[in-house]
């Protein structure tokens, strides 16, 4: 429970303008009522995503990450938070390296000059998760989700670089456990909802191998939707905009690959507690840019 | 020895205290002792091991009216230090951990097993006078230190700070042996990461100037005789020879290089930039490496030299790579190995390695070329690598023990002797040509003996019945309990460390060193004062012999442990040497004629204990003798008690001090008593053996192996006298197996003899 | 990078493993592993690997540079970071992987690898507006194997994005720029040069 508001600055990533537009919607409509105020890192550019380091090189990757920070010391000095699990990975990541290299931080400050950009690395990167459960805390996501999710049975994928590799780590908030982490469960309950038993909690999607060559990753999305569907469930709840593209849009062609038949929602948990908090089911939690859609949870929605 | 007439003057405690006087009936307890067991003085109280129950029992010693008390308590292995203390001999009757903590309360079955054990224990004190010391001249305090390294430097230190006087005997002209060599040492102060500063010419400097050390150089023990406390030595150097009386030895004799054929194939000696970890120590002193940029660590995996490395050259390597990497970051180095150890508190020593850059490639080296190209078949990859532009390879060799000094021409006796040491199932065994047992027949286990004979002559040349060797191990490691008492050899007084004991790297040798000469300064101590050291430290008794009955078999002094008991050359009787003796009593258990005892544990006594367990016996109940070490299965049925595990009520318990010390003649009474079932539990035997007294339990074994005939000549079934091995641990396990026997024997139906 | 690729004809090159020790990210952690294969047995896709991370770091230290750059095990990698978190003896086995790959690229090793397009292709988009734009990385991607390949991939994917565009999840129009592209251009130009300086 927060005593008076937080102030962060707010880094949307390039997904928020295109496939995860409803995780940027259904964020950015709950978090001020949760206690944190929010202003976006003016100009902000990508983060670099799995593969900058790959097609860019280690230090353009981190000149990347190092623009961002730099725009957001120059804002005001607020901690970012983010809600893109490869934003986070990338900016925190990179944030930390800064923070522990000197080399590094003179290196990425010699390029930053060139645009006129230098950054003193004393801010923190959080991700939205980690903000949710740490600083606001359940009690509070419980106390204001008023509009209860009753019988909405949901399984819990948090995915990868959400928790990996930082979730555990001193400064990565130490909100979670790697082969455990239980706070996505936390947040369908204090919705109201009901947690599905359901293993394969933190497993890959494929990620960008999957946008790349869905072939070799549709067998890693059917193992997570028989788990699901096995569970009982009737959404998938996943905090990774990466993840819950990959897993909606792909369905067809698991069903396709393997004779199957599903038609399984995947949302985002900012989106449930949206709901429960009786916010607006489109402009809110933006539940019409789902491709599959749960009539569910929708009619649950006001 | 006092001449004087031991008058018996015993009394019973009945403590009823932790629950025994709700679960028995006391005063039926009582009326049993005055009645049948003819003891008048009995008392009851709720705690005689404390307060006023306790001061009863000194009074009535003080009083002189009683000099045996029987206590009916807890068991005798509990409260033993507040007993001790009361001034007099105390029995133990054990009513506690194996009587009502394994029985059902108000029973007529335990209620018999209750009076039974009283009835034992008060057996024992009538058959029981007080040991007196055997010895009550001055011993020597002087203490005799073979060979000069860093273990037996260390060892001279430790003793002259004690304040004993040392002799350092070492067969070189100079000290310091290996480790004074060495560039760096192996870290041994947290946090274990970074080689360290060689301890050892600071460590001479300190022995040279200590008033209480003398070093004799090219000198070697020519000659031992006595035992702890009076060991006679003579000491031979170029100049002549020279005797003198040291209370104890420690043996820091450490090691020689192994290499092996299979080492010897890389090239060692014979290509250019091919060397051995010993001589890599040379060069890494002399600062000799400038040009050597990639640099390969090979540790090869024959198990011969696991055993002779036992991780320590693979420290070794671990260290001279970080000692290259240190010099020259640019430096690559390579580790290949089939085994890696590098166990304890080195885990950190090589987590830093690869730290620095150290590369651990597991694999077998199949060949090195002349320009030093080294094929590697990698085992992870299932390729063979040829390694090409090394600068130095580097073998890693062993440390063979110096157990025997390889100077000296070898001689038979002390071939036969070795190798009825080194054959782990041999529990009687030949010595000078003398078989004792002609049953005894060569095993598979003796021709290996045969084959890992060290070679080279004695160390100390003992005067010694069994031989002139200190015993050893296959491989040549010196004999000892491994567990309980690492720097006991299997004789008396004389103490290894260091590599001689096991490979150690030197760090663990100063630690070995310490211990073993506190174990050599208490040894020369408790014999100053005519006491046995552990396992029965303080025990004053030894064994008498009544050489009246004596047939000369030799059996006492071919079988004890610890070479305590000579031959007369004259007359060919045994002649014990009290110091050395450990009072296991093997050589009780050995004499076919019964005339080995203890003034507090003998053949008699312990028949009559037995007899006493079926005195009122009923004939329709069944009862089992047990014979349980005192060391490792007692308290492992102690332990059954207090975790409350369900015994049979039938069991009639007697401790012994080893089973070594077990006599036929106790097997044979308790057979004629009218006892169902006998069941023998000791420790384990074999090359891995846990026996207190090394060689105790693995004779038992072979002993109760001709039971059989016996038994069948009663007509009896063979399965009724049975033998286990028990850990102290084995609490559930002594159960089951004791419980099981029960069952047995109950199928198998009573002794024909009960009754009678 | 920092030092030149060492060049050699030989098969088992040892100074490749000192030569990634001190250049790739995360190479000085290689030494630290010990081979217990808790990274290749976490990979979720370790069965497209032809060598998974455990025997590509051993191929490392043998020195196997050819067969460890063109491996595809390095281009697999969806980095999902289990191998990072659960690896006892903490190499970063992620950062290891996407270094090497950034390595052989670099080096011109197996430039028919998607990954190694996809990469490229999602760096221009960043390096021209700032932002990734999910339609043109995978289209050029696609096509980047040419005209028939091209269109055979983007109609398979033809039905996605008819649905995300119904959903408003796709952005139609032109690509979103950050304003000052002029500023980030020579922000990365800047950075690169500053990695090959170090040459």
């Amino acid at each position: 429970m927060m005593s008076k508001k937080k102030k962060m600055t707010y880094y949307p990533g390039c997904s928020s303008q295109g496939s995860g537009r409803h995780l940027d919607e259904s964020i950015r409509a709950i978090l001020p009522d949760l206690g944190v105020d929010v202003v976006d890192i003016d100009d902000w550019n990508c983060c670099g995503a799995s593969v900058g380091n790959i097609g860019g090189g280690p230090l353009p990757n981190l000149a990347l990450t190092g623009r961002n920070l730099a725009l957001a010391q120059e804002q005001g000095n607020q901690d970012i938070v983010t809600g893109c699990a490869a934003c986070y990975l990338n900016t925190h990541g990179g944030n930390e390296k800064i923070k522990a290299d000197v080399k590094k931080r003179r290196d990425v400050n010699d390029a930053l000059g060139e645009a006129g950009l230098s950054y003193d690395y004393d801010l923190d990167v959080h991700h939205v998760m980690e903000v949710i459960v740490n600083d606001i805390g359940m009690e509070e996501v419980e106390k204001q989700a008023t509009n209860k999710l009753k019988g909405l049975k949901v399984a819990g994928w948090v995915g990868c670089q959400t928790v990996r590799p930082f979730a555990g780590t001193e400064t990565g908030g130490k909100y979670a456990t790697y082969e455990d982490p239980t706070f996505l469960d936390e947040i369908t309950e204090a919705c109201g909802a009901e947690v599905t038993d359901f293993a394969p909690k933190t497993n890959c999607c494929g990620g960008s191998v999957a946008v790349m060559k869905p072939e070799k990753t549709l067998h890693l999305m059917k193992t997570i939707l028989d788990a699901a569907v096995e569970s009982g469930a009737d959404v998938v709840s996943t905090p990774c905009p990466l993840c819950q593209t990959n897993l909606e849009m792909y369905q067809d062609a698991i069903n396709k690959e393997f004779g199957t038949n599903y038609n399984m929602p995947v949302v985002f948990p900012s989106q449930l507690i949206a709901v429960a908090m009786g916010k607006d089911k489109e402009k809110d939690a933006g539940l019409q840019r789902q491709t599959i859609r749960s009539k569910k949870l929708e009619d649950m929605a006001k | 020895m006092s001449e004087e007439v031991f008058e018996h003057k015993p009394a019973a405690y009945l403590c009823g205290g932790c629950g025994i006087k709700d679960a028995l009936d006391m005063d039926a307890l009582e009326t049993a002792i005055t009645g049948g067991m003819m003891v008048s003085n009995v008392k009851q109280s709720d705690a005689f091991c404390s307060g006023k129950g306790l001061e009863t029992i000194k009074s009535d010693m003080k009083s002189g009216d009683v000099n045996q008390a029987i206590v009916a308590g807890c068991s005798p292995r509990v409260m033993v230090q507040e007993f001790n203390e009361v001034g007099g001999q105390v029995f133990r009757a054990n009513m506690r951990e194996q009587v009502i903590w394994q029985q059902p309360a108000n029973n007529e079955d335990t209620q018999a097993l209750a009076t039974d054990n009283m009835r034992m224990a008060i057996t024992q004190a009538r058959k029981s006078e007080p040991p007196q010391a055997h010895w009550d001249g001055a011993t020597s305090l002087k203490l005799l230190v073979v060979g000069g390294g860093i273990t037996g430097l260390t060892a001279a230190r430790e003793a002259s700070k004690t304040g004993a006087q040392v002799v350092i005997v070492e067969k070189t002209d100079k000290l310091g042996g290996w480790a004074g060599k060495w560039s760096k040492f192996i870290p041994e102060n947290a946090p274990y990461r970074e080689p360290e500063d060689n301890p050892v010419p600071a460590l001479i400097a300190e022995v040279e100037n200590d008033d209480n050390i003398t070093v004799l150089f090219d000198t070697i023990v020519d000659r031992t005789e006595g035992g702890p406390g009076e060991f006679s030595c003579r000491l031979k150097n170029g100049s002549g020879t020279n005797w003198d009386i040291y209370g104890a030895v420690v043996l820091a004799t450490g090691w020689r290089p192994y290499t092996s054929e299979d080492q010897k194939k890389f090239g060692i000696g014979e290509t250019d930039g091919v060397v051995t970890d010993i001589e890599m120590e040379e060069k890494l002193s002399s600062g000799d490496l400038k040009d050597v940029k990639n640099i390969i660590f090979i540790i090869p995996g024959d198990s011969d030299r696991m055993v002779y490395s036992s991780g320590v050259s693979d420290k070794v390597a671990i260290k001279q790579a970080l000692q290259m990497t240190q010099a020259d970051p640019d430096v690559m180095a390579y580790i290949i190995h089939e085994d890696f150890r590098s166990h304890g508190l080195a885990e950190e020593f090589y987590r830093h390695a690869q730290e620095k850059g150290v590369i651990f490639q597991r694999g077998e080296v199949k060949s090195i070329s002349s320009d030093r190209t080294v094929t590697v078949d990698d085992e992870l990859l299932g390729l063979e690598i040829p390694m090409s532009g090394i600068d130095l390879v580097v073998v890693s060799t062993g440390m063979v023990p110096n157990s025997t000094n390889i100077d000296l021409e070898a001689t038979e006796r002390g071939a036969d002797q070795l190798k009825s040491d080194i054959n782990p199932v041999a529990p009687i065994f030949t010595v000078n040509g003398t078989q004792v047992d002609e049953d005894l027949a060569e095993t598979a286990a003796d021709a290996e003996a045969e084959e890992t004979i060290p070679e080279g002559g004695p160390l100390l040349n003992l005067q010694y019945r069994q031989g002139p060797h200190v015993p050893v191990l296959a491989n040549g490691f010196a004999d000892s309990h491994y567990i309980c008492f690492p720097y006991e050899t299997r004789r008396s007084g004389i103490y290894t460390a260091g590599p001689v004991r096991r490979a150690m790297t030197a760090s663990e040798a100063i630690n070995d060193a310490q211990g073993a000469v506190l174990k050599a300064i208490q040894a020369m101590r408790q014999a100053n004062e005519a006491k046995a050291v552990h396992p029965r430290a303080g025990d004053l008794s030894f064994p008498e012999f009544g050489l009246d009955i004596c047939t000369k078999c030799r059996r006492c002094t071919v079988e004890c442990p610890f070479g305590a008991i000579d031959e007369d050359p004259e007359t060919d009787y045994p002649v014990v040497n009290p110091t050395r003796c450990r009072r296991c009593g093997t050589c009780m258990g050995a004499c076919p004629v019964s005339t080995i005892s203890f003034k507090n544990y003998n053949p008699a006594q312990v028949s009559d204990m037995v007899a006493a367990g079926t005195e009122e016996c009923p004939p329709d109940k069944p009862r089992i003798l047990v014979l349980a070490c005192e060391n490792d299965a007692y308290p492992a049925m102690d332990m059954a008690g207090i975790n409350r595990l369900e015994a049979s009520p039938y069991m009639r318990v007697i401790p012994v001090r080893c089973l070594g010390s077990v006599t036929l003649l106790w097997v044979k009474t308790a057979l004629e008593k009218g006892y169902d079932g006998i069941m023998l539990l000791g420790c384990k035997s074999g090359d891995d053996y846990q026996c207190h007294f090394v060689k105790g339990s693995g004779i038992a074994q072979e002993r109760m192996s001709k039971v059989g005939d016996t038994l069948r000549s009663m007509m009896m079934e063979e399965e009724r006298v049975q033998v286990n091995e028990i850990a102290i641990a084995d609490s559930e396990r002594v159960t089951q197996i004791l419980n099981n026997f029960g069952k047995q024997i109950e199928d198998i139906g009573l002794n024909p003899f009960k009754g009678f | 990078m920092t030092v030149p690729m060492p060049t050699s004809s030989r098969k088992y090159d040892l100074n490749f493993a000192r030569w990634v020790r001190d250049n790739v990210a995360g190479g000085d952690k290689m030494n630290m592993c010990m081979q217990c294969g808790t990274c290749s047995g976490s990979c979720p896709i370790g069965t497209e690997m032809e060598d998974g991370p455990r025997k590509l770091f051993m191929m490392i230290r043998a020195g196997m540079k050819e067969e460890v750059l063109s491996s595809n095990s390095v281009w697999e990698c969806t980095s999902c970071y289990r191998c990072v978190v659960r690896c006892p003896r903490g190499v970063p086995v992620t950062y290891l992987m996407q270094g090497l790959a950034a390595l052989a690229s670099k080096e011109g090793y197996a430039p028919k690898v998607e990954n190694n397009y996809f990469s490229r292709y999602f760096w221009k988009s960043v390096e021209l507006t700032g932002k990734t734009d999910e339609r043109l990385v995978p289209t050029a991607y696609f096509f980047s194997f040419g005209l028939i390949e091209g269109i055979k991939r983007s109609l398979g994917n033809l039905k996605i994005a008819f649905n995300m565009a119904k959903a408003g999840r796709m952005h139609i129009g032109l690509p979103h720029r950050i304003k000052d592209t002029k500023g980030l251009k020579a922000i990365l130009a800047k950075a690169a040069q500053i990695e090959d300086q170090k040459s």
